[in-house]
């Protein structure tokens, strides 16, 4: 993108624009600029078109995408045919964070639902990265062990009151649905 | 049914004309697409000596230039520092030759008819051995060809070298641009095709190129690595013995050793006639002999260097080898059949990752195949 002997006082905006993009992520918060510029040369941004699929249940995770612009719906396909939808996300959101680290299938499909545009950093850069930078991939490896382990608390707590809840409820609820609990 | 009669003539007269018209616009596309290959082809024609050389070198620099860069210097200014490096070990080993170099060089002239006079009395030696013991053998004239094949060669050599001197100068400019924009822009260069691909699939091609040229990287440094360290054993073994050329032995052992199986054969033929011509058979010939074969090819080369460098993944079938060597030579010459092995392996090594990926994961056609029937 900045050939050798290009205009070196033109500056990108669309770069420039990229990076503040980046910043505006939780995952990137603690980065300084030197460093975002960097990770701005290991992202690839794409655009999709709307009711495009993103990724599908059980193909190969590689990375994750964060929202640019537009929107993505997160759903589950059962098996006989309907879809669950989990959430909406838009501008500012991340997905697929899970398989940056270890490869793994991924466990939902991701849909758009208009024009958008996705960031999406992988975890072939990440460890093509860690050999050149190692202090800039270490900042985004910790951040994101940060938000997956408050994931983890916020997923435990909901376990522990759901949980309870199931303790308490099922003497009132076992006469309406009680088959379907086993 | 009634028409059938009156329309075959107007029908037989359009459709010949449809057809010379259909392949009177196939041969002229055929025509016009084999001219512009024609056209890539003469574009292209010197340039894949050195776009393949400086693709190596890009991958044997590339390590280097990495871990200047993670000091924090910018990566235009580490290429450049490496080359610097290069350029001093260049010109250290320069200055280190070129005394012994134009000596040598004179005395190959002069030796070089000799070793092959007496590599064809040997071979006429063997022949008149042979003959006197099956004597039905019909007298074929190896000798004759042989020693037509042995000139050949060395008139070869000796013209062919301040000739192929001008190709080199020229590689020399070009090598070094191709490999410095290679270190630079490989990445980007990787990535921009990559981005090419539609959204469903970028995810996995781009995570299978990384996989892929990682592989490969690490299989062209490791046979660059052996093929160094087997010609520095061999030139350091012929070092403790009388025979001439060393240097010159060494690194052709080396290079042909880039070619398995058949390579470090090739490689100990030279060495071991110069042997036989200059020393006769005694201690130190059987000396060059242990150490072309033992200790280079055995010790060295099968029991320490290919089981840490070489993983058995890229390994080839003997088979393989062959037909790669085989297609090289007719392709390139002498250079295809260095190069046709590890180009064979190259793509060995990539069809095995996309099926190992296959097997890991669903990919995501059959995916949702499998969702529909459920």
């Amino acid at each position: 993108m900045n050939p050798f002997w290009s205009n070196i006082f033109h500056k990108k905006s669309e770069a420039d624009s990229l990076i503040s993009f980046l910043r505006s992520l939780a995952i990137f918060a603690d980065l300084g600029r030197r460093e975002m510029n960097f990770i701005a040369s290991l992202v690839h941004a794409r655009r999709y078109a709307p009711a495009e699929t993103v990724f599908e249940t059980g193909d190969p995770g590689t990375g994750m995408y964060a929202i640019r612009s537009g929107r993505v719906a997160i759903f589950i396909r059962h098996p006989d045919g309907h879809k669950e939808q989990l959430a909406v996300l838009g501008p500012g959101d991340f997905f697929g964070e899970a398989t940056l680290l270890a490869p793994a299938r991924r466990t939902a499909s991701a849909r758009t639902l208009e024009d958008t545009e996705l960031v999406g950093l992988f975890r072939a850069d990440l460890l093509e990265a860690t050999k050149k930078h190692p202090n800039v991939t270490n900042a985004i490896l910790i951040s994101l062990a940060r938000i997956l382990s408050e994931r983890m608390q916020a997923a435990e707590m909901e376990i522990r009151q759901l949980r309870a809840a199931l303790r308490l409820s099922p003497p009132p609820a076992g006469s309406e649905e009680g088959n379907g609990l086993p | 049914m009634t028409p059938k009669p009156e329309l075959t003539r107007v029908h037989l007269l359009l459709f010949f004309f449809v057809l010379a018209a259909g392949i009177a616009v196939g041969l002229s596309l055929f025509s016009s697409a084999s001219t512009f290959l024609t056209l890539i082809r003469t574009a292209t024609s010197g340039l894949f000596l050195p776009l393949l050389l400086s693709l190596i070198a890009s991958f044997l620099l590339g390590p280097i230039v990495s871990f200047i860069e993670r000091e924090n210097i910018g990566r235009t200014l580490s290429i450049f520092l490496v080359y610097l490096l290069v350029a001093m070990l260049l010109l250290l080993a320069a200055g280190w030759l070129s005394p012994h170099w134009h000596e040598m060089w004179n005395s190959l002239r002069t030796d070089l008819p000799r070793y092959t006079a007496k590599f064809i009395t040997l071979l006429r030696d063997a022949q008149d051995n042979l003959q006197s013991r099956f004597p039905y053998i019909e007298s074929y004239d190896l000798t004759g060809r042989a020693r037509t094949l042995a000139e050949q060669f060395v008139a070869q050599i000796l013209v062919g070298t301040p000739k192929s001197a001008l190709r080199i100068g020229s590689l020399l400019i070009l090598v070094p641009l191709f490999t410095f924009f290679f270190l630079r822009d490989g990445n980007l260069i990787l990535r921009t095709c990559v981005s090419l691909t539609p959204n469903r699939y970028f995810e996995m091609v781009h995570d299978l190129s990384s996989v892929v040229s990682r592989q490969m990287a690490e299989f062209i440094r490791g046979r660059l690595f052996e093929a160094f360290i087997v010609g520095l054993v061999v030139t350091i073994g012929l070092s403790f013995t009388d025979i001439r050329y060393t240097p010159i032995l060494g690194i052709f052992a080396g290079v042909t050793n880039l070619i398995p199986y058949i390579g470090p054969l090739i490689g100990m033929v030279p060495g071991i006639l110069i042997a036989l011509v200059d020393l006769g058979m005694g201690g130190q010939f059987w000396w060059i002999v242990i150490v072309y074969f033992l200790i280079a090819q055995v010790i060295v080369d099968n029991f320490i260097l290919i089981p840490i460098l070489i993983s058995r993944y890229s390994n080839l079938h003997p088979l393989w080898v062959l037909l790669a060597i085989i297609m090289g030579g007719k392709l390139y010459g002498v250079l295809g059949m260095i190069i046709g092995v590890p180009v064979a392996s190259i793509i060995k090594i990539a069809l095995l990752e996309i099926r190992h990926y296959r097997n890991t994961f669903a990919l995501p056609d059959t995916v949702q195949d499998l969702d529909r029937p459920a």
